[in-house]
């Protein structure tokens, strides 16, 4: 079963149009593993990304009764195995006017444990990198800054850092008229409402809400205190973070059947995120044995609906959108690795036709009918997989290199294809998955197959008698 | 050759028919009831009009064609074989191994060479496992093969820069590489000048001698058919007389 190896290798050293179908894999195959490894570090990096501003799982009340009784449902968390920090928050819609009117959603987190349960701590800014990210609109602070200090946080809403602030801006606007004994509450803001300009470091902006108890609109004066990067732009535009304090008086949130404050939910961290789905689970069985509990039991914990989600959860429209845009254009793509398989089909039909003398001289030399099958089908199969080798090969050399290559191209034509603006990226994300590599692979071979295999049934159901009758 | 020697027939053929089905239910027929004896180490000529079926006959002999009815035996060292009654890969081993095949229009592989093309059907015919040992063997049957035929030296040639009498002659060390019982000639000097077909013709009947491989040789050329030791006239689909004897 040798000679098929033999004679192959002679056709294809003399030929030069099968090699232009390999191409035409390798291509394929080539364009398919960059787009779908730079779409994967896309979807990783934007993952990351909201992963950070998130907690890993939330415990949420509904919008209008929200949920009571903070200590006993913090301490049932934090009680729980596999959870490993949990803090309050308090979230809503608020109106502002600046430069223009504008809305944000405003976050009240407890300054001292939020650090413990999000990214936060390390997305606020210095007043020197603020400065730095207004300087240069594109810059994106690097993943690998020093660890925040777990102070920061707790700092950046005390009462010493807004009367700074607010000294500062007194000094420039002394119309603004808070006294320095008693500023507005601190709000950090989106290091893109600076950089668009709507907001300045030192502003005092009137917040306006509506309490969901009294259905009352609520007004609150702030001061802007500082600011974060998250690396979302639409969080780093529209998000704001407050004391949870300040806005728990501001809104209103006495709730006087419980006799308690207010608040949206807690934000829990768990030790091992994998383990959600049971975490959460044990989580919910806490809590909700602590809602059956007589009410003047210390630990109960007055009764409103809730819902536990992870972070991926809250995010799924946009998860799911990323990775759906994903499994259109590898599908789309796919149409290109199907086109290279036609291109070994239609070469390998040209082949038998050229060769049909040679295949009947076989059969009258003793080769089989599944011999001559054999013969055709090896060369399609041995094209196909020197293409998609080739074709892995380049794609895994592009995706290594991607970022350099990617600044020769912006150095020779000026033209960046990947505007940091757009994607809020300084480099150009990729991921290779081996489950890309099989996804790109296998449709391959297969069309790489099915396009050899009609061409080789064909020839082995020519008749040599036919094929040896004329020169 | 001695005539009187009671040898085994390499080949015979019996009742052989072969009918074409042509258009509206009509058909023809070819062979009708042919019987042939070809024995060892014999040179059998036919001769005959064209269209008679003399292509169609080697074509059963050579298995590529199926007959419509009558039996093929084949015999090598005390083996029998009959068709019907071979399966594809039997078939396929006997085309193989003993029967070699000289066509009108040579048909050598032009992406070979001209060593490549001799040792053909024993690369054909040998396992994967077997031929690195057997290589160096079919290599220098190969090259003295090409020796005998008068082509020591063109081993690298292609076959597209040969004459035609070359190529013929390279063809003829093909059918002989793995040394069949029984080779089949459609018409070897159908295509060439008279003055090649001599040598042609010289070789083959040299060839005969030298290897005593039972040749069955369908030709127009008188020339050949006087230099086989029997000439089958095929008149009808059968032949005039079953035991023609040659007048040389
Ligand atoms: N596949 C086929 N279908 C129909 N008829 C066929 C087929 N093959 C051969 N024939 C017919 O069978 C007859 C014998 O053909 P064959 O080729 O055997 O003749 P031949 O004796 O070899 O002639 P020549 O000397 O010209 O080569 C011819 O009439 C031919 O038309
Ligand atoms: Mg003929």
């Amino acid at each position: 079963m040798q000679y098929q190896t033999f004679l192959s290798k002679r056709y294809l050293k003399r030929r030069w149009a099968p090699w232009a179908a390999a191409l035409a894999v390798a291509l394929g195959v080539f364009s398919l593993i960059s787009v779908l490894a730079v779409m994967e570090g896309f979807k990783l990096e934007m993952k990351e990304r909201i992963r950070g501003s998130l907690s890993h799982v939330v415990v949420k009340g509904s919008a209008m009764r929200m949920l009571v009784g903070e200590d006993p449902l913090l301490e049932a968390a934090r009680e729980t195995a596999g959870v490993e920090a949990a803090s309050p928050f308090i979230e809503t819609l608020a109106i502002y006017r600046s430069t223009v009117l504008d809305y944000c959603i405003l976050r009240g987190i407890d300054p001292s444990s939020e650090p413990k349960v999000s990214d936060f701590g390390l997305y606020l800014l210095s007043d020197e990198e603020i400065d730095r990210l207004q300087a240069d609109r594109f810059l994106m602070l690097p993943d690998d800054r020093p660890p925040p200090d777990p102070q920061r946080v707790s700092e950046m809403f005390s009462l010493e850092r807004r009367r700074q602030m607010l000294r500062w801006r007194l000094r420039g606007d002394p119309s603004v008229g808070f006294d320095e004994q008693a500023p507005p509450q601190g709000l950090v803001v989106g290091i893109e409402a600076l950089r668009s300009g709507r907001l300045a470091l030192g502003d005092v902006v009137q917040l306006s809400s509506y309490s969901p108890v009294s259905y009352e609109p609520r007004i609150g004066q702030f001061i802007v205190v500082g600011a974060f990067q998250s690396g979302v732009y639409e969080q780093d535009q529209r998000w704001a973070y407050s004391d949870i304090r300040a806005l728990q008086q501001i809104l209103d949130l006495w709730d006087d059947e419980a006799q308690d404050m207010r608040i949206t939910g807690i934000s829990l961290r768990l030790s091992d995120y994998s383990q959600a789905n049971q975490i959460r689970e044990q989580v919910q069985q806490e809590i909700g044995r602590r809602m059956e509990l007589d009410p003047t039991d210390g630990d109960a914990i007055p009764w409103r609906s809730m819902e536990i989600k992870t972070w991926e959860e809250q995010r799924e429209n946009l998860l799911q959108a990323v990775e759906i845009e994903k499994r259109i254009i590898a599908a789309m793509m796919l149409l290109i690795v199907a086109f290279a398989a036609a291109m070994i089909f239609l070469i390998l039909m040209l082949l038998v036709i050229e060769k049909n003398r040679d295949l009947g001289v076989l059969r009258a030399l003793g080769a089989t009918r599944s011999g001559v099958v054999i013969l055709v089908l090896k060369q399609g199969m041995f094209l196909c997989i020197t293409g998609a080798v080739f074709g892995l090969l380049g794609g895994w050399l592009l995706i290594e290199n991607i970022n350099q290559i990617h600044e020769l191209l912006y150095l020779a034509t000026g033209v960046r294809l990947f505007p940091p603006d757009i994607y809020y990226l300084e480099k150009i994300p990729a991921h290779l998955r081996w489950q890309d590599m099989v996804l790109v692979c296998a449709p391959t071979l297969i069309f790489g197959f099915l396009g050899s295999l009609l061409p080789a049934l064909w020839a082995g159901r020519r008749d040599p008698i036919k094929a040896l009758h004329h020169e | 050759m001695n005539d009187l020697q009671p040898s085994h027939p390499v080949l015979s053929a019996r009742g052989l028919c072969r009918e074409f089905s042509l258009t509206e239910g009509r058909s023809l027929e070819v062979l009708r009831h042919l019987d042939l004896d070809i024995h060892e180490a014999e040179m059998v000529a036919i001769v005959g009009l064209s269209g008679v079926g003399k292509s169609t006959l080697l074509h059963c002999i050579g298995l590529l064609d199926t007959p419509s009815s009558g039996q093929l035996i084949y015999h090598k060292d005390g083996q029998t074989w009959r068709s019907p009654g071979l399966d594809e890969a039997q078939r396929c081993a006997l085309r193989n191994q003993f029967i070699g095949f000289v066509f009108q229009f040579f048909h050598l592989l032009n992406d070979l060479d001209v060593l490549e093309n001799v040792m053909l059907p024993a690369i054909v015919g040998t396992p994967k496992a077997e031929w690195k040992q057997r290589k160096h063997e079919v290599e220098a049957r190969a090259r003295s093969l090409l020796d005998t035929v008068g082509l020591s030296g063109r081993e690298k040639q292609a076959p597209g820069t040969l004459s035609g009498g070359e190529r013929q002659r390279v063809a003829i060390a093909r059918a002989l590489i793995n040394n069949p019982r029984l080779l089949l000639c459609d018409e070897p000097t159908g295509n060439l000048d008279s003055n090649t077909s001599e040598k042609i013709h010289t070789l083959l009947r040299q060839l005969h001698e030298d290897f005593g491989t039972s040749i069955l040789v369908v030709t127009h050329d008188p020339d050949l058919a006087s230099r086989a030791d029997r000439r089958l006239a095929m008149i009808d689909g059968r032949f005039e007389s079953a035991a023609d004897g040659t007048d040389r």
